[in-house]
C-alpha cells in the first residue's frame, strides 16, 4: 500500500506546476492550458490594439470626426488596459480568475458588437474604448496571475511562450485589411466579436487552483501523496497530530517554513517534487486537512493597498515604468528615423519585421535561461536593461541601413530579454499570494507611462527636431530602470526585520491555536528565504 | 458651363533676335491652328475653351536656322475616386467622398449609373435619400440614406473648373446583413460547442480525481 503510494509519486517526475496529490499529470496539463489561454489573450489583445490603426481610417471616413478625436478611441483602449488594473485586481481577488476572464471576454465581445451600431465618435469611445479596454485588462490580469500561480518552476519560460503570441500579431494586420475590404468595418467588427468570444472557452481552461482542501475523514489523516517510507509520522494516527508540524510554523523562526512544508510531506531524505513553498494551501502536499483552516479569518479589505506600503513594490514599479518607456519610444520612432536618414519605407518596414521575430526568439531564450536558476532572475532583468540602454545610447551613431539593422536586432534581443522576465521578477519579489494587488497597481503606474510616452516622444521630436534624441532618452530610461534593483537586498532586510517583529508578536497572541495553513503566506514571510528555497528545491 | 477665353503667346529670346524666322506654327497635337496674332516679337493664339475637347497640349514651333519649340498644357486636375469599393449594408447609410487636391473647383456634381446611363443626382429633389455636403469647396461628400440593393453600382463625382470638367469614379457595394452574419454565427456555434465540452472534461476529471482519492483512502485504511 505504501509502496504503491511511493511508486505512484515516483512515476510522475518533476512537473512545472503542481499539486502533490497524485494527479500531477493533469495539473501539468492545466498549467499548459493556462499558458495557452495567456497566449491567445496576447494574440487577440495585441492584435486588436495594433490593428486599430486600420480601423482609424474607416472610422474617420464613415463616422466622421477629426483625426484627433478618432485617435482618442485608440488611446482610451490602450491606456485603460493598464489603468484599469487595480479595479480588475479587486474583482479578480473577489471572484477568482476564471469568472473575471470570462467577464473580460464578454466585455470585449460585447464592445465589438456594440460598436457595429456606432453613429458617432463619443459612442465609439465608450463602446470600443472603454469596454474593450476594461475587457482587455480583465483578460490580461487573470491570465497573467493564473499563469504565475500554475507555473512556478518554469514561470519565465511559460511567460515567454505566452508572450510570443504578440509576435503573431503581424498576421492580424493583413487579415483585418482583408476583412474590411470584404465586409466593411461593421462586418469586420462583428466577426471580431465572434473571434473574441473564443476567449470564453479558453478562459474556462483557467481552472482555479484548489484553495480549500476537503475535510479529511477522521481515519485517514496521512498525506497520501507523501512517500511514507519509514515516515515517522505515519505511525501517529491521531487526528490532531499530523497537523501539528504544520501548525508550528507560527512559532518557528522564519527560515523554517519551507523545510516545514517538506517535513509534512515526505521523509527528510526525499526531495519534495513540488515547490517547497506552497503559496496557497492547495500546493501543500496534504490532500486534506484535519481541521478547518483558521488562516485568513480576518476579513480582507475590498481594495488592498498594502502594495503601496511595500518598498519592493516601489522598486519594481520604478523599474517597470522606465523599462516601459524605454521600450515604446524607440518603436515609435525607428521607422521615422530611418526615413530621415534616406531609407525607403519599404526597407524601414523590414526593421519592424526583423525586430519582431528576433524579439520573440529572444524572449523564449531568455525565459529558458532564467528558469535554469543559475542566479536570481532580476539579475538577468537588470543586465538586459543595461545592455538595452547602452544600445539605445549608441543608436544615434547608426546612420546607414546595415548599422540601423544591427541596432534593431540588438534592441530586439535585449528588449525581448527583459520583457520575458517582468512577470517572473514580480513573482520572485512578492510571491503569488498577493500578485493581484501588486500587478494591479504596477500596471496602473505603467499605464501612466504608456499614456504619457507617445506624446512625450512627440514633444521630444518637436523640441529637438531630430529623432536621435528620442533614442538617447530611451537609453537613459533603460539605464535608470535597473537602478532600483540595487536597493532590493536592503528592502528585503527591512521587510525581514519588520516581519520578525510582527511574527513574534503574533506568535505570542496566537500561541498554539493551530493556525494551520500558515505555510508560506508571503505577505508575512520574508521573501529572501523563499528565493533561496526556490533556487534550491523548485 | 461658361466659356473661357485664353490667349497663349510665345516669344523668341533676345539672344536669338539675329535669327531669320522662316515660320511659326501653333499646333495642338497634329492639328494646326490657323489664326496667329503676330505682334512685334511674339506670336499668339486665342482660344475659347468651353469643354474638355479643347484641352490638351498646345505647341508653338519657331523655325529658322534652328527650330525651337515650347508647349502649353491645358488640363483639369485629375479627381481621385476610390479603387476599392465602399462597402455598406442595407438600411444603413454610406458616405462617398471626392477630393480635389490643389485646385478649387467651381462646382461639384454627382452622377449615378443606371445601366449604361449616367444620371445626375439632385439632392434638393430627393432630400431624404441624398445629402450633398458642400461646406468645403475642395471636398464633396455624398451621403446616401436608407440603402437598398439598387443603390449598388458606380458613382461619379464631377468637378467643374473654368477650363472644363473632371470625373472621379467610386464604387458602392451593398451587402445584406446576412453576409457577415454567417461567419459570425459559425464562430459562435463553435464556441457554444467548445464550452460544454470543456465543462464535461473538467467534470469528468474531477470525478476521476475524487474516485482516485476514495480508492487511495480505502487502500490506506486496509
Amino acid at each position: 500500500m505504501q509502496q504503491q503510494g511511493g511508486e505512484r509519486k515516483e512515476g510522475k517526475p518533476e512537473p512545472p506546476a503542481v499539486t502533490g496529490d497524485g494527479s500531477q499529470g493533469t495539473d501539468r496539463g492545466w498549467a499548459w492550458a493556462a499558458v495557452l489561454h495567456f497566449f491567445l489573450v496576447n494574440v487577440f489583445v495585441m492584435g486588436m490594439l495594433k490593428t486599430f490603426g486600420i480601423f482609424f481610417v474607416a472610422f474617420q471616413e464613415d463616422v466622421g470626426g477629426s483625426s484627433e478625436q478618432v485617435s482618442w478611441i485608440g488611446s482610451i483602449m490602450s491606456s485603460l488596459r493598464f489603468l484599469g488594473a487595480p479595479l480588475v485586481a479587486v474583482v479578480c481577488r473577489r471572484m477568482g480568475e476564471r469568472p473575471t476572464s470570462i467577464l473580460g471576454a464578454g466585455l470585449v465581445s460585447g464592445g465589438c458588437l456594440l460598436s457595429t451600431q456606432a453613429t458617432g465618435v463619443p459612442f465609439l469611445c465608450v463602446s470600443m474604448g472603454l469596454l474593450l479596454g476594461m475587457g482587455f485588462c480583465c483578460l490580461y490580469q487573470a491570465a497573467a496571475v493564473m499563469t504565475a500561480k500554475r507555473c512556478r518552476t518554469r514561470l519565465a519560460f511559460s511567460n515567454a511562450v505566452a508572450r510570443s503570441g504578440m509576435g503573431l500579431t503581424f498576421l492580424t494586420a493583413p487579415f483585418t485589411q482583408l476583412l474590411i475590404d470584404t465586409y466593411g468595418w461593421q462586418g469586420t467588427l462583428l466577426i471580431f466579436s465572434g473571434i473574441m468570444l473564443n476567449l470564453v472557452p479558453s478562459s474556462m481552461l483557467l481552472r482555479p487552483v484548489r484553495t480549500q482542501l476537503p475535510l479529511c475523514p477522521p481515519a485517514s489523516n496521512e498525506d497520501r501523496s507523501s512517500v511514507p517510507k519509514g515516515h515517522p509520522e505515519e505511525a501517529t494516527n491521531g487526528a490532531a497530530q499530523p497537523s501539528q508540524p504544520r501548525g508550528l510554523p507560527s512559532t518557528e523562526p522564519p527560515a523554517e517554513p519551507c523545510s516545514t512544508g517538506a517535513v509534512t510531506t515526505a521523509a527528510p531524505g526525499e526531495a519534495p517534487t513540488d515547490s517547497c513553498c506552497p503559496e496557497t494551501i492547495s500546493e501543500a502536499t496534504k490532500s486534506c486537512r484535519s481541521f478547518p483552516v483558521l488562516k485568513e479569518e480576518k476579513p480582507q479589505p475590498l481594495v488592498d493597498f498594502s502594495p503601496l506600503k511595500d518598498p519592493l513594490f516601489f522598486i519594481f514599479t520604478w523599474s517597470f515604468l522606465f523599462s516601459h518607456l524605454a521600450y515604446f519610444v524607440p518603436i515609435f520612432h525607428l521607422v521615422a528615423r530611418a526615413r530621415t536618414l534616406g531609407i525607403s519605407s519599404m526597407d524601414a518596414s523590414y526593421f519592424i519585421s526583423v525586430a519582431g521575430i528576433t524579439e520573440t526568439g529572444s524572449q523564449l531564450l531568455s525565459g529558458w535561461i532564467a528558469d535554469q536558476n543559475w542566479t536570481k532572475k532580476y539579475h538577468y532583468h537588470a543586465a538586459y536593461l543595461v545592455l538595452c540602454g547602452v544600445t539605445n545610447l549608441l543608436c544615434p551613431l547608426a546612420t546607414t541601413f546595415p548599422l540601423l539593422m544591427t541596432y534593431a536586432v540588438a534592441f530586439a534581443i535585449f528588449c525581448g530579454g527583459f520583457l520575458a522576465l517582468v512577470l517572473p521578477v514580480l513573482v520572485d519579489l512578492v510571491g503569488v499570494q498577493k500578485l493581484h494587488s501588486y500587478l494591479g497597481f504596477a500596471s496602473f503606474f505603467a499605464g501612466i507611462a504608456a499614456v504619457g510616452g507617445p506624446p512625450l516622444a512627440g514633444w521630444l521630436y518637436d523640441y529637438t527636431q531630430t529623432y536621435a534624441c528620442s533614442f538617447l532618452f530611451a537609453g537613459a530610461c533603460a539605464l535608470l530602470s535597473p537602478v532600483s534593483f540595487f536597493l532590493e537586498p536592503l528592502a528585503q532586510r527591512w521587510k525581514l526585520q519588520k516581519a520578525n517583529v510582527s511574527m513574534q508578536s503574533e506568535a505570542i497572541l496566537q500561541g498554539s491555536s493551530g493556525r494551520a495553513g500558515f505555510g508560506c503566506s508571503h505577505s508575512q514571510m520574508p521573501t529572501s528565504t523563499d528565493l533561496q528555497c526556490q533556487s534550491k528545491n523548485c | 458651363g461658361s466659356a473661357v477665353k485664353i490667349e497663349l503667346s510665345c516669344r523668341l529670346a533676345d539672344k536669338y533676335s539675329y535669327m531669320k524666322i522662316l515660320q511659326v506654327t501653333w499646333k495642338r497635337g497634329n492639328e494646326t491652328i490657323k489664326h496667329i496674332n503676330k505682334t512685334e516679337n511674339s506670336w499668339g493664339i486665342q482660344l475659347t475653351i468651353s469643354e474638355n475637347r479643347k484641352l490638351g497640349s498646345y505647341t508653338c514651333t519657331v523655325t529658322g536656322e534652328e527650330e525651337f519649340s515650347v508647349a502649353f498644357h491645358l488640363q483639369v486636375p485629375q479627381i481621385e475616386g476610390r479603387e476599392k469599393p465602399v462597402i455598406s449594408y442595407e438600411g444603413d447609410s454610406a458616405i462617398l467622398i471626392c477630393k480635389s487636391h490643389s485646385y478649387t473647383p467651381i462646382a461639384w456634381t454627382w452622377y449615378m449609373t443606371n445601366g449604361s446611363e449616367q444620371i445626375a443626382i439632385n439632392d434638393s429633389l430627393m432630400l431624404d435619400k441624398y445629402i450633398i455636403d458642400r461646406t468645403d469647396a475642395n471636398v464633396t461628400h455624398l451621403k446616401i440614406l436608407k440603402l437598398t440593393k439598387e443603390d449598388d453600382g458606380a458613382y461619379w463625382c464631377e468637378a467643374a473648373y473654368e477650363l472644363g470638367k473632371s470625373k472621379g469614379k467610386l464604387k458602392l457595394k451593398i451587402l445584406s446583413l446576412m453576409v457577415p452574419l454567417k461567419p459570425f454565427l459559425a464562430i459562435v456555434a463553435e464556441v457554444v460547442i467548445l464550452v460544454p465540452l470543456i465543462l464535461l472534461f473538467e467534470f469528468y476529471s474531477k470525478k476521476k480525481r475524487a474516485e482516485d482519492e476514495k480508492e487511495f483512502d480505502q487502500i490506506e485504511q486496509l
